[in-house]
This record gives structure tokens, sequence and C-alpha cells, in this order.
């Protein structure tokens, strides 16, 4: 089966999945899963110096069919209290929608990714709610963020 | 299975059925959504059917629950009517849809979704002897 779906996965996809695994980036894991080599469990390290630090959050990500020229599919598995991330671990993020461009990669978007943690952005929310808490009192939503980071996200 | 089709993974396939049943489809005769909103696996859903009209289910409208465990869509959902209706296929103890009377879920396939099944039940509620079976009345529930 994996022989299979491998011998029919595109170049671009085995090149990625390759370099992936051979050199990671920093701070990130991604690795196909044996029965469907379009889906990658992914762990995500909470940057530095962010509300999320100290976590480990993990993430799936997806190929569509119409991969590279549609964006991956990716969603949180691990709860996470962000305003661009709602409560099923959707993310909204331009390149993985109306952004995206056949020139980025796999490894491009959980950079994104990483970064979106480091630099929330509360003005285009997805999580209504947290993106207000962000706005009124920030202090007091980033120790929120740093309470969930400890409670969901601590590398079990 | 052909080799070459690409497999939606389970959670990814939820979440697309989920957006279709949020932004509502075809003519608002069946529609669903999901129980816990924070519910990370998307396990509980709840559908609704709405009787067809010269049958006795005509304007009534049907609360069905449909789960989708950890093998959706390898494998169908458990389906249960909330709201009694006396149907073959239905168990008039607990409401449950049978699949050995039902079809679509004895011949699952990995490509019929949520929409299909609701559909399906919609279309049996039509059908000889269910258009016409006595029905208990309107809003009653199976207790389990």
């Amino acid at each position: 089966m994996a022989a299979s779906c491998n011998s029919n996965l595109p170049r671009r996809i085995i090149k990625e999945t390759q370099r992936l695994l051979s050199e990671p980036a920093p701070g990130i894991s991604a690795s196909p899963s044996e029965e469907n080599l379009r889906y990658f469990n992914v762990m995500i390290l909470g940057p530095n110096q962010s509300p999320y630090e100290g976590g480990l959050f993990k993430l799936e990500l997806f190929l569509p069919e119409d991969y590279p020229m549609a964006p991956p599919k990716v969603r949180f598995l691990t709860k996470i209290y962000h305003p661009n991330i709602d409560k099923l671990g959707r993310i909204c993020l331009d390149i993985l929608k109306d952004k995206w461009s056949p020139a980025l990669q796999i490894r491009t978007v959980l950079l994104s990714i990483q970064a979106l943690l480091s630099a929330p952005n509360p003005d285009d929310p997805l999580a209504e709610n947290i993106a207000k808490h962000w706005k009124t009192n920030e202090t007091e939503a980033v120790a929120t963020a740093r309470e969930w980071t400890r409670m969901y996200a601590s590398g079990v | 299975m052909s080799n070459s089709a690409v497999v939606v993974p389970r959670n990814f396939r939820l979440l697309e059925e989920l957006e279709r049943g949020e932004k509502g489809f075809g003519d608002g005769n069946v529609s669903y959504g999901m129980d816990d909103g924070e519910d990370v696996f998307m396990r509980s859903w709840t559908g609704t059917v709405i009787g067809p009209s010269n049958t006795v289910h005509d304007g009534r409208i049907y609360t069905v629950k449909l789960y989708c465990d950890k093998d959706y869509p390898d494998k169908p959902p458990a389906v249960r009517f909330e709201s009694r209706i006396n149907m073959a296929c239905v168990n008039q103890e607990s409401g449950v849809v049978e699949p050995r009377s039902f079809p679509m879920l004895a011949n699952w396939r990995r490509d019929f979704t949520m929409e299909n099944i609701l559909t399906e039940l919609r279309r049996e509620m039509q059908t000889g002897q269910n258009r016409k079976l006595p029905q208990p009345p309107e809003g009653s529930t199976f207790t389990c």
C-alpha cells in the first residue's frame, strides 16, 4: 500500500518530504504518516520570548490533490490560546488562503505558523473573543496564553 | 481502491463537511451541525430532516444523531433518530438506523458523507410502505 502510494506521489512532494526529514527547520518536525504520504504529523516548539515558549504543539497537515497549485491544509491539534487560531485549531494565515503561491513549500508554511506564534495578529482575528482580549488587555491575554501552554502543550 | 486516489484524512474530511454544513446546501430539507464546537476530533453531530410532503412525515422535523468515530469515513458513522419515527430501517426501541435494513450504511463507501445519509433517510421516508406507516405523536423522542 505504502509503496503504491509512493509511486504515485508527485516528485515535488517526495523531494519536499526528503528535505523536511534530512534538514528539519529549527523547532519544527514534520513526518508523513505511513498509510498516507500526503498526511503529515507536525510538531512545533513554542518560540522563545513568546507566550508559547516551552510548549510543544501538535499539528496535522494534508497536501490536497491539487497541491502545489492549492495550499496545504493545516491545523493545530493541541489547544492554544491565540487570536488567529480557533477552537478547532484552524489557522487564519494569508498564505494558507489567497496569498498562497506554488513557490511556497511545506517548510515555509510551517515557518510562517511558527512566526505567527511569535507575532499574534489580533487585527485579523479568527477567534473573536481571544482577539478582543488581546486588544483590551494584552498582559492578561498573554498570561492566559502562557497558562494554556502549561496546561495543554507541556510536551506529553 | 484505485492506487492513484488521494485519500483525504478523517479530520480534514470532517472539516470539509463542517464547512459545508455551516454554509448550507441544497433545498434545506436536510442539514447538520457539530454538537461540541471545541471537540477537536469532531465526533458528535446532529442532523435534521424535514419530512417530505405527500407522506405521513409531511412537515415533521426529525432530529438525527450521527457519531463519527476514529475510523470514519472508512467506516460509516453510527446513526440514530432522536425523534420518534416509525420506519422500517429504524429500531423501534432505540431509534438506531439498522445498517442491515439501510443499504447506504451496510454498503458504505468512503466518499459517502453525512449529507448523503440524511438525504437517503429522507428518500426512505417516501418509499412504498414508509410513506404510509402510522406515526407516533409529533415531537416525541426515543428514550435511551
